[in-house]
C-alpha cells in the first residue's frame, strides 16, 4: 500500500512557479536528448551548448543577429495572438508577410530617384510605409475573415491556400512589374533613406526590434486593457457567451482578421527594410509558421511571445555558429529546437496531474509540479 | 456509530478514512457502511467530500490512512482493478462511455480475457440481452452510444457494472442529468437490483429523492460524517439541517401581491432549435410587473428556445416579442439588455459565464460598455469596485474578484450570474433552470432573491423543470410541451397532478391560453 500514485487534479495548476518549472523541465529534457545526439560526433555537449549560447546571446554581434531574426517572429506571433484568441483559426500569416513585404517594397520604390517620394526623410517615410503595408495585409487576411464572419465555415483551408497565392504573387511581381533591370528576378535595391536604421555600431540590430516591442505593448493594451480587447477575448473563449453578452461575434472576428493581417504584414516590412532592402522570391522562409509556434510557446500572451521569439531566434543564430565552430551539423540543433517545441507544448498535460504518496502512513501528500 | 446488527452486518465498510488534498481535508476520519440489499444515500453539499470518498472505495484515489472492509475482512484495495475484483462498481457523474462505440463494445471494454486476442462480441451481446431482460434495463446491444438519450446511456453504465458482476453499485449524482420520467425509471431499476441482493450507494443532494428511494442515509459535511440514519425515521427538514449545519427553509415565503401592468408579451412566437427543427410553436404569454410566471415542462420541450427567442438569440420564424408595448423582436441582444430585459441562461458554465476569466471580468459580461472610458480602455478601479459590491451583496465565495469563474462552485457561479443581472436593475428577468444542480443553501439564496425582485415590481419569467420550484415561486404556471403552451393556471388553484398531466402533453381542460 506504500508508494506513489499519480492522481488527476481537479483543476490544472496555474501558479507561475509550477509553469516555469514545467517549461524548464521540457527544455532540459530536449537539451539532454540533443546532447546524446552529439556523442557520435565526439563533441562535448556542454561545450557545444556553451558555444551556441555564446553565439546567440552573449556576443554583441550575435545578439544583434538574434534580434534581427526575432523582430518578424514577434510580429507574426502577435498576429497569431490576435487571431487565435478571438477564435479565428487563421494560418495565412506567411501570405500576409509576403503581401506586407511587397507593399513595403512598392512604397520604398516611390523614393527611388525620379519617383514622387525621392529624398523623403525617413521619419516621414516610416508612418507611410507602415500604413500602406498594414492596410494591404489587413485586406489580404480580411478576405478570409469576411467569409468566415459572413458565412461561417472553416478558415483553416482557405487561409492556407491564400499563402500559395501570395507566394506566386511575389514571384510575379519580381519577374514583372517590380523587376529591376538585370538578370535576376528581384526588385531594384531600395534607396538608403528608406532603410530601417541600425541601432548600434558593430551590430546588425535595426529599428525593427523596437517596432516589434512597441507593437507588443500596443497589442497588450488592446487585448487586455481595452473594451474591444475584452470583446475579442470573450468571442474567442466562447461565441455563445459572447452573443449572450451582446457582443457581435461576426464583426469581432472580422476585426481580429484585420489585426492579424496588419501585424503579419509588418513582419514582411521589417525584413525588407531592415535586412533584404529589395524584394526577392522566397524571402518568407516559413517565418509565418514559426511565428505561430512562437506565439504558442508564449501561451498566446504578448510578453511570453517576445521571450519565446528571442530565445528561438537565438537558438537559430547559435546553431549556425555551432556548426562552424564545433563541426556539429546544425540539424542537431534543429532537432533540439523541435524537441523543445514539442515538449513545451506537450508538457501542458503535466499540469493536470499530481504525484501523491499513498498508503496508510500518516504523511501529507507531496506536492510536485510535474 | 455502532453497527445495527438487527439488519445484518455491513457488506462493505470504510473505517477512519482520511484523504487530504492540498489545502483541504476532503475526508476526515470517515466511517461508512453499506449492507447487502440496501439502497444507501450519501448526502452532502457540494464539496462535502462525497465523490472523494466513493472514489477511494472504487480505488481511484489513494487514501492517506484508513481501512476498507469487505464482509468484515480488511482488504487490500489500491486500484480500480482491486475494487472490481471485490465486486465494487461506480458510475461517475460524467459517463465514461466511448461515444462512437456500440453498447456491447462499451460494456466489454476493459475486461481482458488474458488468453485470447479476440473478443466474442456475439456472445457478449447475448449475455447483455439476458442481463437487460433480467433487470428491466432495456437496451439494444448494437446501438451506437452517442445516438442514445442520456437515460439509456445510464442504463448502459449500469449494465456495464452488472456484466462485471458488481455487488455494490455506486452512483454519483445519477439524477442530475435525467428528466423526471427517467429518474422514476432509474428508481424502479435500483429497487429491483436491491431486492436481488445488490447493495447500492446513491450520491445526491436532492432531499426528495432520498426520501423516495433510500433505506438509510449517511450525511457528510466538510469532509466529516455528521450523521447516519434510517430514512424512515427521519424527515427532510432534519436531513437538510444536518447537511447544511443550520436550519434551512425549504419553503419560500411569499406574500400575495397584486400584479401590475403587462410588461413582457409574447405573441405567437415560433422558433427553431440549433439543428433547424421547429422547437417553439406559436407561444403566447404575458408577464406582468410584480409577477413570477412559471413555465413548467420536461427538459427539451422548447424551454431554451423560448428564452433564446425572447432575447433574439434563437432563430425566430414568426410572432412578436413586446416589451412595455414596444416591438423588440428583432432588436439585438445588447439592445434587449439596454431596455432592461435581463436573462439568466440555463447553461451557467458555457453561456452565462466564461470559466477562463476571473470573477471581475464575468461580472461585467453584457454591460462591459459601461465600464469603458471614452478612449475605449477598461476602467479597472470601477470594475473592481463593482465586482466587490457584487461579491458582498450576494455572498459569493471565495471573496476574490481575481478568482477564475470556472473554479467557482455551481451555487457561487449562479449567485454571480444572477447577481450581475439583478445589479443592472432590469425591469424584467428571464431565468432558466435557476437552481439546477445547486445545493440547498444556494437554492435558498436564489429563491429569496427572485421573490425580492418580484416584490420590487420586476416581471419574472421563470423556466424550470423542477415542479417544487415552480410551485414555491410562481404566481401563475404555464406548461410547455413540445414547444406549445398547454395551458396557464394560477398556482393557488393548481395541483401537482394536473400540472404533471399537462407536462405529459394533455391539454388543460379549461385551456384559455390567455393570461388571467
Ligand atoms: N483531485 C482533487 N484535487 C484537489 N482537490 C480536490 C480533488 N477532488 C476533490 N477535491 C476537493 O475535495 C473536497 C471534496 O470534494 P468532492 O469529494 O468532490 O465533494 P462532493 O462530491 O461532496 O461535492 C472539495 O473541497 C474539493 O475541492
Ligand atoms: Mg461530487
Amino acid at each position: 500500500m506504500k508508494g506513489f500514485s499519480v492522481e488527476r487534479r481537479l483543476m490544472p495548476v496555474d501558479t507561475s512557479l509550477s509553469l516555469a518549472l514545467i517549461t524548464l523541465l521540457s527544455v532540459v529534457a530536449a537539451l539532454v536528448i540533443g546532447g546524446v545526439l552529439m556523442m557520435p560526433f565526439g563533441a562535448n555537449p556542454f561545450l557545444a551548448y556553451w558555444q551556441l549560447f555564446e553565439a546567440g546571446f552573449a556576443t554583441w554581434r550575435g545578439f544583434g543577429f538574434t534580434l534581427v531574426k526575432a523582430a518578424p517572429l514577434i510580429m507574426v506571433g502577435l498576429a497569431t495572438i490576435c487571431a487565435w484568441r478571438t477564435g479565428f483559426a487563421y494560418l495565412g500569416f506567411e501570405g500576409c508577410l509576403l503581401i506586407g513585404a511587397a507593399a513595403a517594397t512598392w512604397t520604398a520604390m516611390q523614393a527611388l530617384p525620379g519617383a514622387v517620394l525621392e529624398g523623403v526623410p525617413f521619419f516621414m517615410f516610416l508612418p507611410m510605409v507602415i500604413a500602406v503595408s498594414m492596410l494591404s495585409g489587413a485586406i489580404w487576411s480580411g478576405i478570409v475573415g469576411y467569409f468566415k464572419s459572413r458565412f461561417g465555415g472553416n478558415e483553416v483551408i482557405t487561409s492556407l491556400m491564400m499563402n500559395y497565392v501570395a507566394i506566386f504573387l511575389v514571384q510575379y511581381l519580381v519577374s514583372g512589374p517590380l523587376r529591376a533591370k538585370g538578370d535576376l528576378p528581384v526588385s531594384p535595391r531600395l534607396p538608403e533613406n528608406t532603410w530601417l536604421p541600425y541601432l548600434f555600431d558593430g551590430s546588425r540590430a535595426h529599428l525593427g526590434i523596437v517596432m516589434a516591442l512597441v507593437a507588443t505593448l500596443l497589442v497588450w493594451v488592446l487585448l487586455l486593457k481595452s473594451r474591444v480587447g475584452y470583446e475579442l477575448i470573450v468571442t474567442g473563449l466562447n461565441p455563445k457567451a459572447a452573443r449572450y453578452g451582446g457582443i457581435n461575434v461576426g464583426t469581432r472576428q472580422l476585426l481580429a482578421s484585420f489585426l492579424a493581417g496588419g501585424l503579419a504584414a509588418m513582419a514582411g516590412t521589417v525584413d525588407i527594410l531592415g535586412v533584404h532592402h529589395r524584394l526577392v522570391d522566397g524571402l518568407a522562409e516559413g517565418t509565418g509558421f514559426v511565428g505561430i509556434v512562437v506565439a504558442l510557446l508564449g501561451k498566446l500572451n504578448p510578453i511570453g511571445c517576445v521571450i519565446a521569439a528571442i530565445l528561438y531566434a537565438g537558438l537559430t543564430v547559435g546553431a549556425d555558429a555551432m556548426q562552424r565552430q564545433a563541426g556539429l551539423p546544425a540539424s542537431v540543433i534543429f532537432i533540439v529546437q523541435s524537441l523543445i517545441i514539442l515538449f513545451v507544448l506537450a508538457s501542458d498535460i503535466l499540469r493536470y496531474y499530481r504525484i501523491s504518496r499513498v498508503g496508510p502512513a500518516k504523511t501529507t501528500p507531496v506536492e510536485v509540479s510535474g | 456509530m455502532a453497527a445495527q446488527n438487527e439488519e445484518g452486518d455491513p457488506a462493505y465498510s470504510l473505517r477512519q478514512i482520511v484523504k487530504r488534498f492540498p489545502g483541504v481535508v476532503a475526508n476526515d476520519h470517515v466511517n461508512f457502511d453499506v449492507r447487502k440489499g440496501e439502497i444507501h444515500a450519501l448526502l452532502g453539499e457540494n464539496g462535502a467530500g462525497k465523490s472523494t470518498l466513493m472514489q477511494i472505495l472504487y480505488g481511484q484515489y489513494g487514501r492517506d490512512s484508513g481501512d476498507i472492509l469487505v464482509d468484515g475482512q480488511v482488504c487490500a484495495l489500491d486500484s480500480t482493478r482491486d475494487a472490481i475484483r471485490l465486486g465494487i462498481g461506480m458510475i461517475h457523474q460524467e459517463f465514461m462511455l466511448v461515444r462512437r462505440f456500440s453498447v456491447v463494445e462499451n460494456v466489454i471494454m476493459g475486461i481482458g480475457d488474458d488468453k485470447r486476442w479476440t473478443v466474442d462480441l456475439k456472445k457478449a451481446a447475448d449475455r447483455l440481452r439476458e442481463l437487460s431482460l433480467q433487470h428491466g434495463l432495456h437496451v439494444e446491444p448494437d446501438d451506437i452510444v452517442e445516438q442514445l438519450p442520456i437515460g439509456v446511456q445510464q442504463r448502459v453504465e449500469i449494465l456495464k457494472l452488472l456484466y462485471r458482476n458488481a455487488r455494490l453499485l455506486i452512483l454519483d449524482e445519477p439524477t442530475a442529468v435525467l428528466t423526471p420520467q427517467e429518474t422514476a425509471g432509474l428508481f424502479v431499476v435500483l429497487r429491483h437490483l436491491a431486492s436481488m441482493g445488490h447493495s447500492i450507494v446513491i450520491v445526491t443532494h436532492k432531499l426528495h429523492e432520498i426520501m423516495e428511494i433510500s433505506d438509510r442515509v449517511t450525511i457528510m459535511r466538510d469532509g466529516r460524517v455528521v450523521g447516519a440514519v434510517k430514512t424512515a425515521l427521519s424527515c427532510k427538514d432534519e436531513l437538510a439541517r444536518l447537511m447544511v449545519g443550520r436550519d434551512v427553509s425549504l419553503r419560500a415565503e411569499k406574500a400575495p401581491r397584486q400584479p401590475g401592468k403587462p410588461l413582457l408579451q409574447l405573441e405567437g412566437l415560433s422558433a427553431l432549435d440549433a439543428r433547424g427543427a421547429r422547437a417553439l410553436n406559436a407561444v403566447a404569454l404575458t408577464v406582468h410587473e410584480g409577477e413570477i410566471l412559471g413555465v413548467a415542462g420536461v427538459d427539451g420541450n422548447g424551454q431554451s428556445e423560448l428564452a433564446g427567442a425572447i432575447m433574439n438569440l434563437a432563430s425566430i420564424t414568426g410572432g412578436r416579442v413586446l416589451f412595455d408595448g414596444e416591438d423588440v423582436t428583432r432588436l439585438s441582444p445588447a439592445a434587449h439588455h439596454e431596455l432592461g430585459l435581463a436573462y439568466v441562461p440555463a447553461d451557467r458554465r458555457h453561456v452565462g459565464s466564461l470559466g477562463e476569466l476571473p470573477i471581475h471580468r464575468n461580472a461585467i459580461l453584457g454591460r462591459h460598455r459601461q465600464f469603458a472610458s471614452a478612449c475605449g480602455l477598461m476602467e479597472e478601479p470601477k470594475i473592481g469596485q463593482f465586482a466587490d459590491a457584487l461579491i458582498e451583496r450576494f455572498g459569493i465565495r471565495p471573496k476574490r474578484p481575481d478568482y477564475l469563474a470556472g473554479r467557482l462552485s455551481g451555487g457561487n457561479l449562479q449567485k454571480l450570474i444572477l447577481g450581475r443581472e439583478v445589479m443592472r436593475d432590469p425591469r424584467a428577468i428571464v431565468i432558466e433552470q435557476p437552481t439546477r444542480g445547486l445545493d440547498v443553501g444556494a437554492i435558498e439564496v436564489v429563491w429569496r432573491e427572485l421573490i425580492a425582485q418580484r416584490d420590487a415590481g420586476k416581471a419574472i419569467l421563470l423556466i424550470s423543470a423542477e415542479l417544487e420550484e415552480i410551485f414555491n415561486l410562481a404566481d401563475r404556471i404555464a406548461v410547455i410541451y413540445e414547444g406549445r403552451i398547454m395551458g396557464i393556471v394560477k398556482t393557488s388553484e393548481a395541483t401537482i397532478e394536473q400540472i404533471g398531466l399537462m407536462m405529459a402533453g394533455e391539454a388543460h381542460p379549461a385551456n384559455s391560453g390567455a393570461p388571467q
